[in-house]
């Protein structure tokens, strides 16, 4: 869909639309700037046109150039695929825009999120408590991602409201943030009537590090490896979201055997974490036998890692224009022979599962995530998926995949099996992957990369295990970070899961968590 | 020789009832190819949390103290009433079957009371969990104790005791049993003794507060109490006479492997159950216990038709 066509679509929808200015800055990326005042209804428009949930939205702090802010709302064009974003200007004096979160959910946390790192106000939107920036540490008046903030000003602290579930028998079970087991701090408050769950309020945030200011202000090419950190767990996908759009920026595609390779560990990635969340999913309802099977396919898979390219989790192999390393005969082949016994171990391992009724029954029909609700509130990749919503980045922006006849995995019951069944189903396409993607890959191709680096912003996107992993990258011309916007697909699925277990009992909850499985760090960045 | 038979069985249960509940984490921990803890694991937890502080919640009041040593003394008065190498037990006509159930559900009681007691959430959801397996869990219990007196004519714990054949009403008693002390032992399918999830925890959420010695005395009474059931259904299903009609050493030898041997096919079982098996959902229990108490209701039945 280029320009005029989209402007005319919006426009047979809401009459007084016009741009001030419309450009395809890349082949996949459209850029409309519009006027504050009808950023509201232009919105809306494009969300009933392409169906997309708001896939990010996000400001940039530009007072120092032009005297102004700018919010970038993206949308998502399946049919086309293409990334779509309207961007308004917010001059510093009056900074706040319509809110959109009132007629779309998905935008209501990024709006907020706006709020507290920029200090620009989404008018209209009735929720504005904190996500990142706790009340207990964080004095209001601190916006930490703009420009002319140095350091926390002291003031009077607050306290964080939650949301209070009243009546006859209602309880709250206060849960977090530390847990009983080795994982990421997350308060969540439980208000339940009995056993059933009522209303379930997060509240994250406790691993916030300031990732995207930390970005800011780095070299392009270098900031690579620090976004290996962002979330550990999906080290690579994070990185190679963060190349693309460098890459973008600098001008160059990448393609060949860097990019089978890129494909190869992708994938690699998907499949430890895949099955570790089977084991996990396994281990929460208590059956500790393919639990252990489990963790014993997870771990030949990160020593296959770690021979390939030294490292169990996958860092150091992406580089701005390409990867870090190659794979010669004799490591293809162990490869090839590791994913051959890694299927008989995986086929065992699921028949163990789906033909036990003790586990079927707990999984079954258990959280259930409606596809309405799912797509209401914008959760993305694997999760919206098992509930029906048939989004895979992998499908719409193929790159090598097309060549390997990638076939998208979609459940429709939206419950802890569906979900299950997914990350069976991805497993099993990951392993076909990689196998074609070996066959494909030639020695001998180099890549020859001098960066370009100038003024210019990209989007980068990958689909990681858990969903889309989307960076906004915009450098200035000496190739330095100005912003780095960062969306994991964590973000918008923990609301997923507030959801889902409605009316589950409490001691489902864990399970329900585990089918997610989403990041702390990823989300609270 | 009441004293010293009360000596040694109090020693022996005190002594052996860890290794058992060690044993049974070895098994599991073969069967998931899993190298796992040494049998002796929990004589070392035990000792670790003997040695270590206590710290005890601020709303907690004396109940929380008491409640450890009134759990210990329960099992410990239960496994006097038991007879175990000879046909009568140190406690013998103190009581019978029901005494047995009631004295295990007052230390229960003062267990759930305890973590209502310590004010924290996890704790409370705990006790009501504990307390809702244990109402369908005791009547089950009271049925199979019903069916085992029809047998033997008396609800004297020392009836039972010695060799007698095992007609089927016993063997659908034992089944029954085992279903049940399942639930009372807190082991998967009820309940899940492995688990980090504060969530799901049953008896664990229960003790949540404890630590240090009181927390090893719990951990302890329960160690006995699951030992004692076994002992329960190894004699109903398992039978072994007294180890005085053994007139020569061989015979004492081949005794006492017999009289581990039947401990040690509950304790595989119990732990290939474990294995094989998910946590069933909180509510499902009561199916689960249901059907116990169906096995409990037709052992009844079979013993009132004597066969």
């Amino acid at each position: 869909m280029v320009c005029s066509e989209i402007i005319l679509a919006v426009k047979k929808l809401f009459p007084q639309f016009s741009v001030i200015s419309c450009e395809e800055n890349y082949a996949d990326e459209l850029i409309m700037k519009v006027t504050p005042q009808i950023f509201k209804e232009a919105c809306l428009a494009l969300h009933k046109i392409l169906l997309s949930s708001v896939v990010m939205l996000f400001a940039l702090d530009e007072r120092e150039k032009t005297g102004k802010f700018v919010v970038n709302c993206v949308f998502l064009n399946l049919r086309q695929s293409k990334w779509i974003t309207v961007s308004i200007d917010i001059p510093s004096e009056t900074p706040y825009f319509d809110s959109l979160a009132q007629n779309m959910y998905s935008s209501s946390f990024f709006e907020r999120e706006i709020w507290e790192m920029f200090g620009i106000e989404p008018k209209g939107n009735p929720d504005l408590r904190r996500l990142r920036l706790h009340d207990e540490v964080w004095p209001q008046g601190n916006f930490p991602l703009r420009k002319d903030f140095t350091k926390k000003v002291e003031g009077s602290l607050g306290e964080y409201k939650f949301s209070r579930v009243e009546g006859k028998g209602i309880f709250e079970i206060p849960v977090g943030p530390v847990h009983a087991g080795i994982i990421g701090p997350g308060h969540f408050r439980f208000s339940v009537a009995g056993e059933p769950i009522i209303n379930l309020e997060q509240r994250l945030g406790f691993t916030h590090r300031g990732v995207e200011k930390l970005f800011e202000g780095r070299n392009c090419v270098e900031a690579i490896r620090f976004s290996e950190c962002v979330s550990g767990d999906a080290a690579f996908a994070h990185s190679l979201a963060f190349a693309l759009a460098c890459e973008k920026i600098c001008g160059v595609s990448v393609s060949g055997e860097a990019a089978y390779l890129r494909a190869i560990f992708l994938e690699l990635e998907r499949m430890y974490n895949h099955v570790n969340d089977i084991g996990g999913i396994a281990t929460d309802v208590g059956f500790s036998f393919p639990a252990a099977l489990s963790a014993i396919i997870k771990e030949g898979i990160l020593q296959l890692n770690e021979k390939l390219c030294g490292s169990r989790y996958l860092k150091k192999i992406n580089l701005v224009g390409g990867v870090s390393l190659n794979l010669d005969e004799n490591k293809k082949n162990s490869t090839r022979i590791f994913l051959k016994n890694i299927k008989y171990d995986f086929s065992e391992l699921t028949k163990i599962l789906f033909s036990s009724v003790s586990f079927m029954d707990r999984v079954d029909s258990t959280g259930v995530l409606k596809k309405k609700t799912a797509k209401d509130i914008g959760v993305n990749g694997l999760a919206a998926r098992a509930s029906g919503i048939p989004v895979d980045l992998r499908k719409y922006f193929p790159g090598v995949y097309k060549e390997a006849g990638f076939k998208m995995a979609i459940e429709e019951s939206g419950d802890v099996l569906a979900r299950l069944r997914m990350r069976v189903s991805e497993f099993k396409e990951s392993c076909r992957l990689i196998e074609e993607f070996l066959a494909k890959l030639k020695n001998g191709e180099k890549i020859n990369f001098s960066p370009v680096l100038k003024e210019a912003s990209a989007l980068g996107y990958v689909e990681a295990w858990r969903g889309p992993v989307l960076y906004w990258l915009k450098t200035d011309s000496r190739g330095l970070i100005e912003r780095c916007k960062i969306v994991d697909a964590s973000f918008c699925n923990w609301q997923g899961l507030s959801y889902a277990v409605l009316g589950n009992i409490v001691p489902d909850f864990p399970v329900c968590n585990k089918s997610f499985d989403l990041s702390y760090s990823g989300n609270d960045l | 020789m009441k004293i010293p038979l009360a000596i040694i069985q109090l020693i022996f249960i005190i002594l052996f009832s860890p290794f058992l509940s060690g044993l049974i984490t070895k098994i599991k921990n073969t069967l998931r190819m899993r190298k796992g803890q040494g049998v002796f694991q929990p004589y070392l937890n035990l000792r670790k949390l003997f040695l270590k502080r206590e710290v005890i919640s601020e709303t907690a009041s004396w109940v929380f103290g008491v409640a450890p040593f009134v759990v210990m003394a329960s099992v410990l008065t239960a496994a006097l009433l038991i007879p175990m190498f000879i046909g009568q037990s140190p406690l013998g006509g103190a009581g019978d079957f029901f005494v047995l159930i009631f004295v295990l559900a007052l230390g229960r009681f003062f267990l759930a009371l305890a973590a209502l007691d310590a004010g924290s959430s996890f704790t409370g959801m705990g006790s009501s969990r504990e307390m809702f397996i244990s109402s369908l869990a005791e009547p089950a219990v009271c049925l199979v104790i019903f069916s085992v007196s029809l047998q033997f004519g008396s609800t004297g714990i020392a009836a039972s005791f010695g060799m007698h054949p095992v007609p089927v009403s016993l063997l659908v008693a034992g089944i029954a049993l085992f279903m049940v002390i399942i639930a009372e032992t807190s082991r998967i399918p009820v309940d899940n003794q492995e688990t980090h999830l504060e969530l799901t925890m049953v008896h664990e959420a229960m003790i949540l507060e404890y630590s240090g010695k009181r927390l090893a005395l719990i951990e302890w009474a329960a160690y006995i109490k699951q030992m004692l059931w076994f002992f329960v259904i190894a004699q109903l299903i398992f039978p072994i006479a007294s180890f005085s009609c053994c007139n020569n050493f061989s015979g004492l030898i081949s005794w006492g492997m017999w009289y581990l041997a039947r401990i040690m096919i509950i304790v595989i079982a119990v732990a290939i159950v474990e294995v094989s098996l998910a946590k069933m959902r909180l509510f499902r229990v009561a199916d689960f216990l249901g059907f116990g108490f169906v096995l409990a209701v037709i052992s009844v039945i079979c013993a009132i038709l004597r066969i």
